[in-house]
This record gives C-alpha cells, sequence and structure tokens, in this order.
C-alpha cells in the first residue's frame, strides 16, 4: 500500500518535472526562482487589465530596475479567487483591476496589505487612495454622456438624474447591468443620494430605454448613429478610443457625437479607478512596491494618458490632448471604497428594476 | 482424457435461468465434435467458455493435462493454446491475409514464420492470396482464411462457431467437406457449434446434443440422427429445429 | 470465482484511478449543492433565476434543433450523394468549428453593425440609410443564429460518419423497396441515425450551456448569467456554484433522456462487414441545389467571417504587436495537442476497461464526466484550483524532501493548466472513443486473444489500427475546442504564459475586435489546418 503510494509520487514528480522544464522552455520565465540558489529579482502580477500599453510599460520597469514583471491576466473576480485559495502560499506580489470595487472586495477579504510609501503619497492624491493605503488609483476614467449633436442640445442635458425624465423617453442608450462599470455608477448613486433614490433613477433609466441594452460601450455610441437612441452613458476612454479608431466609420461616428460630463453643477460626474494593491505576505513586496511607484511616476502615467485615453491620477502630468479638449471637470466626491461597498446592492436594484 | 470438462456452470448477469448447467464432457485427440443445438441452448456460450472468453462460476477444464481453470486458476484465452473461428470470422480488416495468419504464430524466426503461412494457406487452397485484404475476398474464400489462422499456432484444440452460418447452402455442402478434409489432415481436435443437423451429420465424429444449457444426447451421428437427410435422394434437409420442434 | 476482481489488473487501476482523478474536481462543485442557502439566494431565486431559465431553455431548444435540420441535412447529402464541389465541402463543412461562438458573434455583429461593411456600404456609397432593427443580432434569435452557425458541425459531422459507414445496407433495402429520397430521408435516415444526432446534439446543447462570450455580448440573460452576476457582481461564489452545481443536475437529466432515448435500440452493428454506402450520382438541378445549399452554409458559418477577419488584420496590420505571435501560436499548438494526446490516450483506457469489465458501472461512469464539460469554465477553473492547491498541500512533505523551496508547485505550472483541459474535455474524446469501440465490437479482440496475444499487443496491433478514424477523430475535435478554450487558459496558465486564445480575449473583450482579429484568425488557421490533416489521414486509411 505504502509502496504503490510511493510509486504513484515519484511519478507524479516525474510528469511535474517535464511539465515544469516545459514551462520554462515555452514561457521563457521562471516560475520556480527559488529552486535556483540565487534569488532572481521578479514581482509577480495578477491583472484584469489587458492593454498593450500595460506591456510595455512592464518592459520599461524591467530595463530600468532589472526586475522582472511576471503576469497571469484574467477578470479580476477569478484572480481574486485564486489568491485566495493559494492562500500565504501564494506567488502573487500585485493585484491590479480596472475597478476598485474589486480592490475593495480584495482588501475585505484580507488579501493586501499596507504600503507606506513616500513616492505613492507624493504622486496620487489622498482621494485616489485606500484610507489604510492597502491600494492605490492607477489610472481614471469618467461616466460621461454622449449625444447625437443634430437632435440634442448641450443645453438640454445637465445630470445622470435628469435622464430619467419623461423628454427622454426612448431615447437613453446604455449597456447591460453585467457591465461593471454600471454597478459602480448606481453604487455611486447608493452612496450620494440612498439606496431609495437610487433605485428610482436606476427604475427611470430603464422606462427611457431606447432599446433593451445589448453590445458594450462603443456600440451605445453607434446606436446613436443609427438613430436608435439620443444620447447614451459609455466610459470616456472607449469614446477616446473611437475617436482613434482604425476603422473610419467609427471615427465619423465619434466626430458626429458630442461629449457631456454630467452633474457639473450638484454632485459631479462618476468616475472610477484602476488600481492596485500588495497582497498580504508578499515575497517580493519591496519590488511591489517599486512597480506601483514607477506606474504612478510621470513618465507611466503619460503613457497610460496618451496610448489609452485615462485620465492620470499623478496631478503632475497633464491628460492627452484629446482629454484636454473636454474641459476640466467635477469628479463625484465620495470615498471610492463605497463601490465596492454598494457593489452588490446595485445589482439588486438592476435584478429588481428589470435593467437586463 | 485428452479434454475433461467436469460439473461446468455459467449463468449471464441478470438471467433467471442457468445458461451452461453442470456440464460434463470429455474429448480424445483428434475428435471433431459438434454441438447441436437451437439458438438459446447456451451452445455459443459453451464454446466462449472452453475458448476462457467467458469466466465459469464453477467447474474444471482439462486440456491436455494442464488445467485451463478449476476452483483456484482461470488460464487467460491467449496462453490456452486454443484456436477459434468466429462466427462471422472477425478477420482483421487492417491487415492482409498474411498478416493475419502471422499474427498468431509464435516467436520463430521469420523464414519458419513465412513457411508457416504457406502452410496454412496450401491447406486451405488460398496459395496467391496473401496480399489480398479480407475485404478484397468471398465468404467462403474470408471463412478459410479465418481457419488457417486460427491453425497456424498449431492449437491443441480449434473452436468453429457456426462455421457455415454466413454461407450459401451450395458453397456449405462444399466447405464442410473441406473442414472435415483439413481437420482430418491436420489431426486438428475441433469441437464445433450448429443449429444445423446436417453440418453436425457431416462434419463430427460425435455429436453433443444440448437444451437449456444441459446434455440432451451423446452419440455418433448415425445413432444420433440416422442416415443423413442429403445421402437420401428426394429427401429435403430439414433443420435441428424442425427435428424437435414437433 | 469473482467475475469483478478477476478483471482487477494494471489496466483497470489505470482505467478507475482516471476517472476518480477526472471526477474531483466536479465532486466538489457536486457538494456545493448542498451548502447552505446564503442571504442573497433568495434574490437570486427571486429575479434571476425564473427569467434566466427561461432564455435558456428557448437557446438550447432552437440551436439544437437548428444544428441537427443543417447539420443532418448536410451529413445525408454528404453520405449519399456526389455533386459538384462535394469532396470539398466533405471536410470544409467542419470548418466552422474552429471559430470560436464569441469570436463569430463579435465578427457579426462587426459586419452588420452602423459601422459594420454592410451598412457602411449602403451608406456611403448607395446613400441608402436601414432601419437599424434589421440589422441587429444582439438579441435572442440572434445567439441561436451565432450558435447555429458555429456549432452544427458536431452534428454533422458525428452523423455523416455514421451514415457513411454503417447505413448502407438499411438504406439499400429502403432503396429496393421503391422508397423515394425524402421518405428514405425521413422513414430511414433520421431513424436509424438517431443515436449520433442526440450524440452530436448534446454536445451542442453542452457548448450552448457553458458559454458564457456570446450572450454576455449581446446582452443576454442565461443560466451562465446567473452564475457570474452572483459570483463577479454579488461577490458570493458560494451561491454560483450552488447553481453551478444545479446546472449540471439539469444535465444529468438531459444525459437520463438521452439515455432514455437511445433505450435499447442501439444500431450498432458490430458484424465484422461494414461497407461503405455507395455515391448517387446528381445531376442538373438538384445538383445544382444540393452544391448551393453546401456553398450558402459553408460561406455564411466560414467564409464570410473569415473573409472579415482577414479584412480586420490588413486594416490593423502593424498597430498590433506581432513580434511574439510565432510564440503565442506555438504554446497553443503545444497545450492543445498535450491536452489532446493525454485525452485519447486516457479515453483509450476507460473506454477499454468499459468495454472489458461489461459493467453498467463502468459504462455510466465515463460518462458523468461529461459533467466537467456543462458548466462555465471559469467555474471548473476554481474547482480545479481548490483540488491542486489541495493536492499541493499534500505533497509539500514531498516538495520539501526533494528540497523544493516552495509550497505551490503542481499549481503554478502547466500541469494544472493541461490537467484542466483533460477534466473539462474528456467528454469530447471519449465519446469519440468509446463509439469507436462500440464500432468494432468485441469480436476483433476475442479473435486476436484466441490467437495468443495478451491484451496488451490485442490494445497496440488490433483495437488501435481499427480505431484510428475515431482516435483521430476524437483528437481533432479536442484540439480545435482546447485551441479555442479561453477561461481555463486564462487563470490556470503559468506567469506570462500566452496563446492565440487569450490574446484574441485580451482585445475583445476591451471591445477591440479588430485588434483581436490576427489571434482569431489563427486560432482559425491552426484549426483549419488540423482539420485538412485530419481530413488526408482518414483518406488515406480507407484508400
Amino acid at each position: 500500500m505504502k509502496k504503490s503510494l510511493y510509486i504513484i509520487v515519484v511519478a507524479m514528480m516525474l510528469i511535474l518535472a517535464a511539465c515544469g522544464s516545459t514551462t520554462k522552455k515555452e514561457s521563457g520565465t521562471d516560475t520556480d526562482s527559488a529552486s535556483k540558489k540565487t534569488e532572481k529579482a521578479e514581482v509577480n502580477l495578477y491583472t484584469s487589465r489587458h492593454y498593450d500599453v500595460d506591456n510595455e510599460l512592464y518592459k520599461k520597469f524591467e530595463q530600468e530596475t532589472g526586475i522582472k514583471v511576471n503576469v497571469i491576466k484574467d477578470e479580476a473576480d477569478v484572480l481574486i479567487e485564486r489568491i485566495k485559495r493559494e492562500g500565504t502560499a501564494t506567488k502573487a506580489d500585485i493585484l491590479l483591476t480596472a475597478d476598485v470595487g474589486r480592490l475593495y472586495r480584495a482588501k475585505e477579504d484580507g488579501l493586501l496589505q499596507t504600503v507606506s510609501s513616500d513616492i505613492l503619497s507624493k504622486q496620487i492624491p489622498e482621494n485616489l487612495r485606500d484610507v489604510d493605503d492597502m491600494w492605490v488609483g492607477l489610472t481614471k476614467r469618467a461616466r460621461i454622456l454622449v449625444y447625437n449633436k443634430d437632435k440634442v442640445k448641450p443645453e438640454e442635458l445637465s445630470t445622470y438624474e435628469a435622464l430619467t425624465e419623461d423628454k427622454w423617453k426612448s431615447r437613453v442608450l446604455v449597456r447591460s447591468s453585467e457591465s461593471v462599470y454600471n454597478q459602480s455608477l448606481l453604487a455611486s448613486f447608493i452612496e450620494i443620494n440612498g439606496e431609495e433614490k437610487a433605485k428610482e433613477w436606476a427604475q427611470g433609466i430603464v422606462n427611457n430605454f431606447a432599446q433593451n441594452p445589448e453590445g458594450g460601450d462603443r456600440d451605445q455610441a453607434k446606436a446613436i448613429a443609427a438613430g436608435i437612441g439620443d444620447v447614451a452613458i459609455m466610459n470616456s476612454y472607449y469614446f477616446g478610443q473611437m475617436l482613434n479608431s482604425t476603422e473610419p466609420e467609427e471615427v465619423k461616428v465619434a466626430e458626429n457625437l458630442g461629449v457631456f460630463f454630467p452633474n457639473q453643477e450638484t454632485t459631479g460626474t462618476h468616475v472610477n479607478i484602476s488600481g492596485a494593491g500588495v497582497i498580504k505576505g508578499s515575497k517580493n513586496a519591496e519590488n511591489a512596491v517599486k512597480l506601483l511607484e514607477f506606474l504612478t511616476g510621470e513618465e507611466a502615467q503619460g503613457e497610460f494618458a496618451s496610448a489609452n485615453y485615462e485620465f492620470p491620477v499623478n496631478e503632475n502630468v497633464e491628460p492627452s490632448e484629446l482629454l484636454k479638449s473636454w474641459g476640466d471637470f467635477k469628479e463625484q466626491d465620495i470615498p471610492l471604497s463605497t463601490l465596492g461597498e454598494n457593489n452588490a446592492k446595485a445589482i439588486m436594484i438592476f435584478n429588481e428594476v428589470g435593467w437586463k | 482424457m485428452f479434454m475433461n470438462i467436469k460439473n461446468l456452470q455459467f449463468t449471464y448477469p441478470k438471467s433467471p435461468l442457468k445458461t451452461v448447467d453442470d456440464f460434463s464432457f470429455a474429448v480424445e485427440k483428434g475428435e471433431v465434435i459438434s454441438i447441436l443445438g437451437r439458438s438459446g441452448s447456451g451452445k455459443s456460450t459453451l464454446l466462449r467458455l472452453i475458448a476462457g472468453l467467458e469466466m465459469p462460476l464453477g467447474g474444471s477444464f482439462t486440456l491436455n493435462g494442464k488445467k485451463m481453470f478449476c476452483d483456484q486458476t482461470f488460464l487467460q484465452p491467449e496462453k490456452r493454446g486454443i484456436g477459434m473461428v468466429f462466427q462471422d470470422y472477425a478477420l482483421f480488416p487492417h491487415m492482409s491475409v498474411e498478416d493475419n495468419v502471422l499474427f498468431g504464430l509464435p516467436k520463430m524466426s521469420k523464414k519458419d514464420k513465412n513457411k508457416r503461412v504457406q502452410e496454412v494457406l496450401e491447406l486451405v487452397e488460398l496459395t496467391g492470396f496473401e496480399k489480398r485484404y479480407p475485404h478484397q475476398l468471398s465468404g467462403g474464400q474470408q471463412q478459410r482464411v479465418a481457419l488457417a489462422r486460427a491453425m497456424a499456432p498449431e492449437p491443441e484444440l480449434i473452436l468453429l462457431d457456426e462455421p457455415f452460418s454466413n454461407l450459401d447452402t451450395d458453397l456449405q455442402v462444399k466447405i464442410r467437406e473441406d473442414l472435415r478434409r483439413i481437420l482430418k489432415k491436420a489431426k486438428t481436435t475441433a469441437i464445433f457449434v450448429t443449429h444445423n443437423q446436417n453440418d453436425a451429420h457431416a462434419l463430427a465424429d460425435r455429436i453433443v446434443k444440448i437444451k437449456d444449457g444441459k446434455i440432451d444426447k451423446i452419440g455418433r451421428p448415425c445413432d444420433l440422427l440416422g442416415v443423413s437427410p442429403t445421402e437420401i435422394p428426394g429427401m429435403v434437409e430439414i433443420t435441428y429445429e424442425e427435428l424437435i420442434g414437433v | 470465482m469473482n467475475k469483478y476482481l478477476a478483471n482487477v489488473n494494471g489496466w483497470s487501476i489505470a482505467a478507475v484511478l482516471i476517472i476518480i482523478v477526472l471526477f474531483l474536481p466536479n465532486m466538489s462543485i457536486v457538494i456545493g449543492i448542498f451548502s447552505p442557502a446564503s442571504e442573497n439566494w433568495a434574490h437570486i431565486k427571486e429575479f434571476m433565476l425564473l427569467n434566466y431559465i427561461k432564455s435558456t431553455l428557448t437557446l438550447v431548444f432552437f440551436t439544437a434543433l437548428f444544428t441537427i435540420a443543417i447539420g443532418l441535412s448536410l451529413a445525408w447529402l454528404i453520405a449519399q450523394y456526389n455533386f459538384p464541389l462535394r469532396n470539398f465541402m466533405k471536410w470544409a463543412l467542419i470548418l466552422p468549428l474552429s471559430i470560436p461562438p464569441f469570436i463569430g458573434a463579435y465578427t457579426y455583429h462587426g459586419i452588420i453593425n452602423y459601422t459594420g461593411v454592410i451598412q457602411k456600404t449602403l451608406r456611403n456609397h448607395f446613400d441608402i440609410v436601414v432601419n437599424p432593427a434589421y440589422f441587429d443580432i444582439m438579441n435572442v434569435p440572434g445567439a441561436i443564429f451565432i450558435y447555429t452557425l458555429f456549432l452544427y458541425p458536431y452534428v454533422y459531422m458525428i452523423t455523416r460518419i455514421f451514415l457513411s459507414h454503417q447505413s448502407a445496407s438499411l438504406i439499400e433495402s429502403a432503396r429496393t423497396l421503391g422508397k423515394g429520397p425524402l421518405e428514405i430521408f425521413f422513414r430511414v435516415v433520421i431513424p436509424i441515425s438517431r443515436v449520433s444526432i442526440i450524440g452530436g446534439a448534446s454536445l451542442v446543447v453542452l457548448e450552448v450551456l457553458n458559454d458564457y462570450g456570446v450572450v454576455k455580448y449581446f446582452g443576454i440573460q442565461t443560466f451562465s448569467t446567473a452564475i457570474f452576476q452572483t459570483w463577479f457582481g454579488l461577490g458570493d461564489l458560494e451561491s454560483s456554484i450552488k447553481l453551478a452545481a444545479s446546472l449540471m443536475g439539469i444535465v444529468i437529466f438531459i444525459l437520463m433522456i438521452e439515455r432514455l432515448l437511445r433505450g435499447r435500440k442501439q444500431y450498432s452493428y458490430s458484424t465484422t462487414k461494414v461497407r461503405p454506402l455507395p455515391l448517387v450520382k446528381l445531376t442538373g438541378k438538384r445538383a445544382v441545389f444540393a452544391t448551393l445549399y453546401t456553398v450558402v452554409i459553408f460561406s455564411v458559418a466560414f467564409f464570410i467571417p473569415t473573409l472579415q477577419l482577414i479584412d480586420w488584420v490588413i486594416l490593423t496590420f502593424g498597430k498590433v504587436p506581432m513580434q511574439d505571435v510565432l510564440l503565442y501560436t506555438k504554446n497553443s499548438v503545444i497545450v492543445a495537442g498535450l491536452g489532446a494526446f493525454l485525452i485519447i490516450v486516457f479515453s483509450l483506457v476507460v473506454g477499454n476497461f468499459s468495454r472489458v469489465v461489461n459493467h453498467k458501472f463502468a459504462k455510466v461512469l465515463p460518462k458523468l464526466t461529461v459533467l466537467g464539460y456543462s458548466i462555465p469554465g471559469v467555474v471548473v477553473a476554481v474547482a480545479v484550483i481548490t483540488t491542486f492547491i489541495a493536492l499541493d498541500r499534500f505533497f509539500a512533505p514531498v516538495y520539501q524532501y526533494f528540497g523544493i523551496d516552495s509550497e505551490l508547485v503542481l499549481s503554478v505550472n502547466l500541469f494544472m493548466l493541461i490537467s484542466a483541459y483533460i477534466i473539462r474535455f474528456f467528454a469530447i474524446g471519449y465519446n469519440s472513443i468509446e463509439s469507436g469501440f462500440d464500432k468494432i465490437g468485441t469480436d476483433f479482440r476475442d479473435a486476436s486473444r484466441m490467437l495468443g496475444a495478451n491484451s496488451l499487443r490485442t490494445f497496440f496491433r488490433v483495437d488501435v489500427p481499427m480505431m484510428k478514424g475515431a482516435i483521430i477523430s476524437g483528437f481533432i475535435l479536442v484540439f480545435v475546442d482546447i485551441l479555442k478554450e479561453i477561461p481555463l487558459t486564462l487563470i490556470l496558465r503559468p506567469f506570462n504564459y500566452d496563446t492565440l486564445a487569450t490574446k484574441a480575449f485580451q482585445y475583445a473583450s476591451d471591445e477591440k475586435i479588430m485588434e483581436a482579429s490576427q489571434a482569431s484568425l489563427l486560432i482559425v488557421g491552426v484549426s483549419t489546418i488540423a482539420i485538412f490533416v485530419f481530413h488526408k489521414l482518414l483518406r488515406e486509411e480507407r484508400e
């Protein structure tokens, strides 16, 4: 009995060794550097951002510091689950997400650790950092309104709330409630206006739908062009991408639309962040902090802004020309962690009012 | 005795009745035995038990002094040295005639192997068909290849499962004569299963009639069945079913 | 003497071990069904479940219906008739399988949306502005359209192989009884190919059930949506596993119905005289119709989307980093090839075991591995991670003994990913292998053993060569499936390991479908080559 167990173990080790060696060969990485005597400088990143510009920045970081950046990309929730299950043994050093709600969740689950870095404090405004310094913002995206210049005068637009008025019946376009951007939008309203008001708003938008939610953010803009609706709620950076699309028709569509930052007179435009935190028990915590400092530094922030049409968090960095042309705007003034806190509630409201 | 079966028992799972019930039987070397019975009588099962393709519930079986099975042992079919010709021949479709025959040959030099292939093909009168594939042969030729393949390793016993059921009537008569000649020439002990009393009559030294998994009668063909009906001019062939069907 | 004990040998031990290992992660999900309901459960039940089940059933029912209609009619045309382009269509009609449905969905939406080629051309060159409602596929009928196009090959492939090899005598006898082609089709072809139709359609149904990409993009709420909303949105993984477990329950139910439908009428001819169906040559109008029909299906399901992908590759040329494309392709081919190879080997071991033991348990057990295929990949991924981390903990003393200074070994390299593929796609390979075993029956095996060959020699000299067709087709199906697999690959891959599928997903998930075209097209290309080689190999075998 014991003998057979031993045989199984040895057999598994052999297979494992075979697999391990292919891993190394194929990916050119070293996932178990510990087996080598000399510590190789590296930092392991679990990220839900998957932009080419990110990869370029990691490469640059590697060149500057000699610290190798290893990456696994997937949806934030899946990554969080993997870290949870790996427990203290996890190889992850940084969790990077495209939504603050997920960082909040990771923090709640006790996956993150406090980071104290003067550089980070200097580079990132306080409101874009966690109160316990467990996560920091990297980039900002605003949830803006775009409208058909022919049918809507900018004066007619004012707030997110105003879109629930009768005059917008069958004119409002927005994607499904499965989008985390909509969830955090509603979560912010729960924080600002209370649950009841937030539900009324969601119901009002559903009543004014130009069509059942379908497609992504870009599709909402296209639906305006196609005449299905007149005003759409979408993310700033998708709109920036459309204006610079490789498909000339998309550029044409975007050029015919106006950009409007809602709630300027009242509570401010909804902003979500892409952010990152260092994993509790990280074996490369120092390197991890270095990477965060690099990503919020002026050079990287400039890259984010110009290549991806995101708003930089570092106040020393100007947004790209395009973003600047949309002018300064007032942001919602609520703790970002509330977006995470209210996320589940937001989803329940969406389900209750039938926002698909 | 050359082959000895004692108290053989077998039941298919979930079957209320015993498929083979307390079967005892002995065969002498070189004998050709026919097991005659209607379909469902357990005759094919009996053959499969002898071959080792089914595992008996009880009983014992020795062949040429070697224990094939008893309470403690069960010899796997490939170790028994028994040859078998299947009802639909089961010639490997991906192998030529030659390869089919070669398949069963024990380790020996290539020259000896080829010699043996030639011998058995000659025996079944199929010299020149080595490179053909089974689907390029007629039914009678396929049957003879199956026989050659089964005989090539010189088994101590050869089993034939309904060897003529897939052949035309004309062919049957010719082939069963050939078969008897081949078996006798090679001095092979053989057991074949059939539901046709004419086949049994023409081929066998002894006939075992079975019914419901039990031996009904054993005897020489002429004792059991009288004169073969085909030997009496003007008499039609009747099958065993008709004979005992009443 | 115990019949079952006597069969215990290395072979059956290996088979049972494989089945257990395949089951462990699935079991961890099934157990979830018994976990106590969380506070979210009432909400899930009231607002998600009931509505979502309706749309899921609609999708499943109509997709199954249309894939059967298209798959069977094509299989029948190709198996029985000769017409222009038939020899090309015979294998080309499998090609839509190489396009992942979600890429197909993005591509079709890309073609027909406002900035797509159709509306664009009409608007800019002919000054025609169309009603956008006519060009909306982002709804339930649209999803059915997408699923049908890219999944019908399952039905086509399995049914065609059956019809061309197994049906000759039945169809010929129907012909001699003076039945016309239509009557033969409905009264003979459909009934005799029922098993393969159901086999193919159940793969389609499972694919629809586990898909999340298409419905998410189209904004359709299905059972998968409920699973994801509960996990990602409500942060309640327990409830979402509970949902997944209920989905497994539904699948078990479907499988039982399949068994019931199949009943005892297994039209399997284990005679050794299987003869191909001779082709009837079509002429005139009928030939034109046959060719036209296959050309239309091929174009809509493969040619047009591929053309669009090519167009996008050209459009985005130079804007998408290309230096590592070869590496991704190599990675894809390696994991898909390795996964498919292991699945086929394991399927052969288990299939042979199931055949030899010939006990109900040994027949049904491997079937249950299909459960891993029925639920969204991410849920399987969680189960796999859990299992592997548990394994790593179990082996921790062994690692220490070997001087490995890490607690996670198995769960951080390719081993986990490949294992996950095996757990997920085993059923696909096994289906093929099992039908191969069914087809050859046990006579050849018995014959071989009567000729003195032990089971190992029999296996390699008789079983494997005779099942070459089933082995190759099983391999290709799994290979293509792994090539386009996304959720498992994303989370279970080692650091910095990218495949074509993860690359395509990276862009598509960010609404950059044009940038995703490069990787997508390569998936299509590699699959096409694989399917073509498969076709060639099979043909050579027959000649």
